[in-house]
């Protein structure tokens, strides 16, 4: 059903336009007589259709069709204005102030129906290309989101690979991963940062997969040259995920180099320090190192919360960022949500 | 000025050959007309532009009954109304009234029989 909006002081024009819009079926008309009333009701109506006098009090077409076209989402919608076939000029002028087309005076059915299916045709097939562009806006972001999805998914997986190889578990990398987040918004960090950190740190130690067994699995302690080799597993993840296209990944490579680097400049492989390190590492330190101390391993018992806060507060300002560290303390309660929801054995996909 | 001639086929080209809006048009036409007059006969006290505006609104009824030579009648008020040449307005107004009144007569006679 279009909507036809009838504007004409004079009642005799109103009831012969309102008779021959109805005759073209599809039609709803609304009549006004006042083209100020008109004006009013378009701020919270949509024609589909325009068709207005030339000749009012008050306002004129001209005015009307002004002010119709400055109201927001009117600049498309078809207006036919009504003119005696001596107005030239006002005709000209009308083009320019925004009307489609004319209907001349006195009215003649066969011009009127001809105009006005024009025009309706011309809003019909706006409408279908508004649509259409909504629809494919629907579509892209529903297939962005996928994909979205999909990253997140091969991102979690890729880093469980690298777990599997080593005594930690996948309830480790999700805790890390959230423990992270929770620092990142304790720095007051925008939420699309957050959630970067939150989808990234799960990556930290990716470089894993390309350490020997040997080493990586070794039960006792590792020798020093041991060390040297297990220590490029920082370098290795960030050569393993440079240079990605995607932003996730990316941050992951900044956190597989600099998750081992301490603030006081005695980490590896670069030994920044301070702010030279990448604020996601210094963030991720604080977020591995506690999660570590708290899990049990083969080689270790589990450390209580206390002597892992601790451990956290005395290494402020040598091991870890202080700022991090209190950003982590700040949401202690985030933080026992968190070991309570990932726990070793149930393994919840992120 | 030739007598109103009832041209009901070519008023019936405009409107499509639909009866039913001719009815209505008439029926409009003749239930106006008073006050259409009315305001036309006002407009000569007040300024050029209600005179001018009035004798557009008389044209509009005019020519939707194919009247041409009384819708130029009210055309040329309206253009030295539009152009301020008032000195023979009442004059021209009065010749307006009296077409417009024969057209109705002729209406009011066809949509009585």
């Amino acid at each position: 059903m279009h909507k036809v909006l009838i504007i004409d002081d004079s009642e005799i024009n109103l009831t012969l336009i309102r008779a021959l819009v109805i005759k073209l079926g599809e039609c709803e008309p609304v009549l006004f007589d006042n083209p100020v009333k008109a004006l009013e009701w378009c701020r919270s109506n949509e024609p589909d259709l325009v068709i207005v006098d030339y000749m009012m009090p008050e306002m004129d077409g001209l005015r009307f069709i002004a002010g119709f076209r400055a109201l927001h989402g009117r600049t498309e919608i078809p207006v036919l204005m009504i003119t005696a076939n001596d107005q030239k000029d006002v005709r000209y002028e009308a083009l320019l102030g925004g009307a489609n087309d004319f209907l001349t005076k006195p009215i003649d059915r066969i011009e009127f129906s001809a105009r006005v299916r024009n025009m309706l045709a011309l809003r019909t097939g706006q409408k279908f290309l508004a649509d259409r562009a909504a629809h494919l806006a629907n579509e892209v972001a529903e297939r962005t989101r996928e994909i979205r999805d999909r990253e997140r998914e091969l991102i979690y997986r890729i880093s469980r690979a690298a777990e599997f190889r080593d005594p930690e578990t996948g309830a480790h990398i999700q805790r890390m991963a959230h423990y992270s987040e929770i620092i990142a918004r304790g720095l007051d960090l925008d939420a699309a940062t957050c959630n970067l950190i939150l989808r990234a740190a799960p990556m930290h130690d990716v470089g894993k997969i390309g350490i020997r067994d040997h080493i990586l699995l070794k039960p006792g302690r590792l020798t020093p040259q041991e060390f040297e080799i297990m220590k490029q597993h920082a370098t290795l993840g960030y050569e393993l995920l440079k240079d990605s296209g995607s932003e996730i990944l990316q941050a992951g490579a900044e956190i597989a180099l600099a998750h081992h680097e301490k603030y006081d400049g005695s980490g590896y492989p670069r030994g920044l320090k301070g702010s030279a390190i990448p604020l996601f590492g210094r963030i991720v330190a604080v977020a591995d190192v506690f999660d570590a101390l708290t899990s049990e391993r083969p080689y270790k018992k589990a450390w209580s919360l206390d002597d892992a806060m601790r451990f956290l507060e005395d290494g402020r300002g040598s091991h870890f960022d202080p700022l991090c560290v209190e950003a982590f303390l700040a949401g202690w309660e985030d933080v026992l949500e968190v070991r309570q929801r990932f726990r070793d054995e149930e393994v919840p996909v992120i | 000025m030739s007598p109103f001639v009832f041209d009901k086929a070519s008023i019936l080209e405009r409107l499509g050959g639909d009866e039913e809006i001719f009815v209505m048009m008439v029926d409009m036409f003749l239930q106006d007309v008073d006050r259409n007059c009315q305001s036309l006969r006002e407009a000569l006290g007040d300024e050029a532009a209600v005179l001018q505006r009035e004798a557009h609104t008389i044209k509009a009824l005019l020519a939707t009954f194919s009247d041409n030579a009384g819708a130029e009648l009210a055309q040329t008020l309206e253009l030295r109304a539009k152009t301020g040449e008032l000195a023979d307005a009442p004059a021209r107004v009065d010749v307006l009234l009296a077409r417009v009144a024969e057209v109705a007569d002729v209406l009011r006679r066809l949509s009585v029989g």
